[in-house]
């Protein structure tokens, strides 16, 4: 049993105690984790952007058109006072312009190539049941209209595929959160007592 | 004093203290782990999909693949298998694999995950494998883009800080006409901004690892063929093990480099996970079992998801009768209640 096991066993067992209830040990390994993150991030990111896309081109390559990108960025900073908080605007209208870059090729990957793949052929119960599922789910959401009689019942069948697509998401959720204890049991069988080979 | 309401059995259930059921779910997790068995791992078309589009890459200097490490620690059960998995097959089939990351965090996990496959095969890199390292997320839409054009320009360097431009396993690979797949592993939705840029503007081939939350928002990706496959979870992770042990690492006098898919074979095999060895039970039509042992070991990394579905799969099971158990008390609960209202 290595040292390294032995402190992340620990800290496993710290935030398992949670389960317990609210407890001191938890509260001190969900800060540690927070503080670790930072303190691990702040040093690699000054190491890998600060000093290879600042520092590097313009004090030693004397790339100086890269100080105005850099004053920019360092706009963010004023967020913290309260007279020029205005100023890390600046730096986030060019982020919203990059969102802006996005819409076109978001329309053709998240509606338009969609939208195709659902006006197929109806030749067999894939396409047929994608085509109820679509049209009714739609009609749900289209509420110009009250939601009786035989339109109401339409949308019902849309409420039904729709429940039946978040009883997947939660099945599938599920798996992830077993799969994640999974993993933390084979550490502490595994890695830290050995039990496993 | 107030006279103590007796309960009944179905309210006693309603009223279990959670705790209860927290052990009885760690204990069918522990048992199985401890005490591992062999279940049949099936495995689906999206997994197989991705293993067919790697294989097809086999010994080709001209094709590489792309893995984007986009997760930290947290989601490594399910992640983490899939990702020594595929890179077993490239180095078994000698694929060019390159590897890249936007996440502080996941700089290490990249390093973890190529130092676990690699274990046992003669594998350099710079030559048969390369390390692009973290990059700062801010520079991933134009790292994305620029890849479209040239790798070389886009990233120069890798994590060593070499100019990758010099190294052998940039030869023959400029764009995404040569590193022809991108397989994004992720516990978020990162996968679309793959699939926006480099498939929509370039035409790259994307396929996804993502952890079993993330599924059903990524299914219609995957149903308009905008993914190639997707490995969906521990799940996906096991069923790769298995296809790289059928496939990619099996070893006779016909195919001394493993040998090709075929849905055929895969029917009739299965990979022990018991078996400290990798070891072949193949079915013939009578349905009789011939055990085929190989000399090579099956190292727990290499089978870690399929053990880990067993665990899943009792985990399951249990779940599956607490919900059982609950609906059917609370019904006989409401139905007592209604009657005795009269």
């Amino acid at each position: 049993m290595t040292l390294n096991n032995f402190v992340a066993a620990f800290l496993t067992l710290c935030i398992f105690s949670f389960l317990y209830k609210e407890n001191p040990f938890y509260r001190f390994g969900e800060h540690l984790l927070v503080g670790v993150s930072m303190g691990y991030a702040i040093p690699l990111i000054f190491d890998t952007v600060f000093i290879p896309y600042v520092y590097r081109p313009i004090f030693l390559d004397h790339n100086y058109i890269i100080i105005i990108p850099s004053i920019l960025g360092f706009l963010y900073v004023f967020r913290y006072t309260k007279n020029l908080s205005w100023l890390a605007r600046y730096p986030i209208v060019f982020g919203m312009g990059i969102v802006g870059m996005s819409v076109p090729m978001s329309m053709h990957s998240q509606v338009l190539v969609q939208m195709r793949t659902a006006m197929l052929p109806l030749d067999n119960i894939n396409t047929i049941l994608i085509f109820i599922g679509t049209v009714t789910i739609l009609l749900y959401f289209y509420f110009s209209k009250a939601h009786k009689g035989l339109y109401g019942k339409i949308t019902n069948i849309g409420v039904w595929f729709m429940m039946i697509g978040f009883g997947a998401s939660f099945g599938y959720t599920v798996m992830a959160r077993i799969s994640l204890l999974i993993g933390r049991i084979q550490f502490l069988l595994g890695d830290f007592l050995g039990l496993i080979q | 004093m107030e006279k103590k309401k007796k309960m009944t059995t179905w309210n006693r259930m309603q009223h279990l203290d959670r705790r209860y059921i927290y052990i009885v779910v760690a204990v069918a997790i522990i048992i199985p782990l401890l005490i591992p068995f062999n279940t049949p791992t099936y495995v689906t078309e999206p997994t197989a999909n991705i293993y067919k589009k790697i294989d097809s890459f086999a010994d080709r200097e001209d094709k590489a693949i792309l893995m984007s490490f986009n997760h930290d620690a947290s989601t490594m059960p399910e992640l983490f298998p899939m990702e020594v998995s595929i890179l077993r097959h490239c180095f078994e089939r000698n694929v060019k694999v390159f590897t890249l990351c936007f996440l502080p965090q996941a700089a290490p996990l990249v390093d973890y995950a190529i130092n676990t496959a690699k274990e046992g095969y003669d594998v350099t890199s710079g030559v048969d494998y390369l390390n692009f390292g973290y990059r700062p997320y801010a520079l991933q839409l134009p790292i994305i883009l620029g890849m479209g054009e040239d790798i070389s320009e886009a990233l120069e360097t890798d994590s060593e800080g070499r100019k990758i431009d010099n190294l052998k396993i940039m030869e023959n690979i400029r764009n995404y006409d040569d590193m022809n797949l991108v397989i994004d592993f992720s516990g978020s939705a990162s996968i679309q901004t793959w699939i926006i840029y480099a498939r929509a503007k370039f035409g790259a081939n994307i396929a996804a690892g993502i952890t079993a939350v993330m599924v059903a928002d990524n299914y219609p990706y995957l149903q308009t063929g905008q993914l190639v496959g997707m490995l969906r979870g521990l799940k996906g992770a096991a069923e790769y093990e298995k296809l790289v042990d059928v496939f990619a690492a099996y070893k006779d006098e016909e195919y001394p480099n493993g040998r090709p898919y075929s849905q055929e074979i895969l029917k009739e095999i299965n990979v022990p996970i018991t078996a400290k060895n990798v070891t072949y039970d193949i079915t013939d039509d009578e349905g009789n079992v011939e055990r085929v042992v190989t000399d090579r070991e099956l190292q727990y990394d290499f089978k870690k998801a399929r053990i880990g579905m067993n665990a899943q799969s009792v985990a399951h099971i249990m779940i599956i009768f607490f919900i059982l158990v609950g609906n059917i008390g609370y019904f006989i609960t409401r139905k007592n209640k209604q009657n005795k209202l009269g």
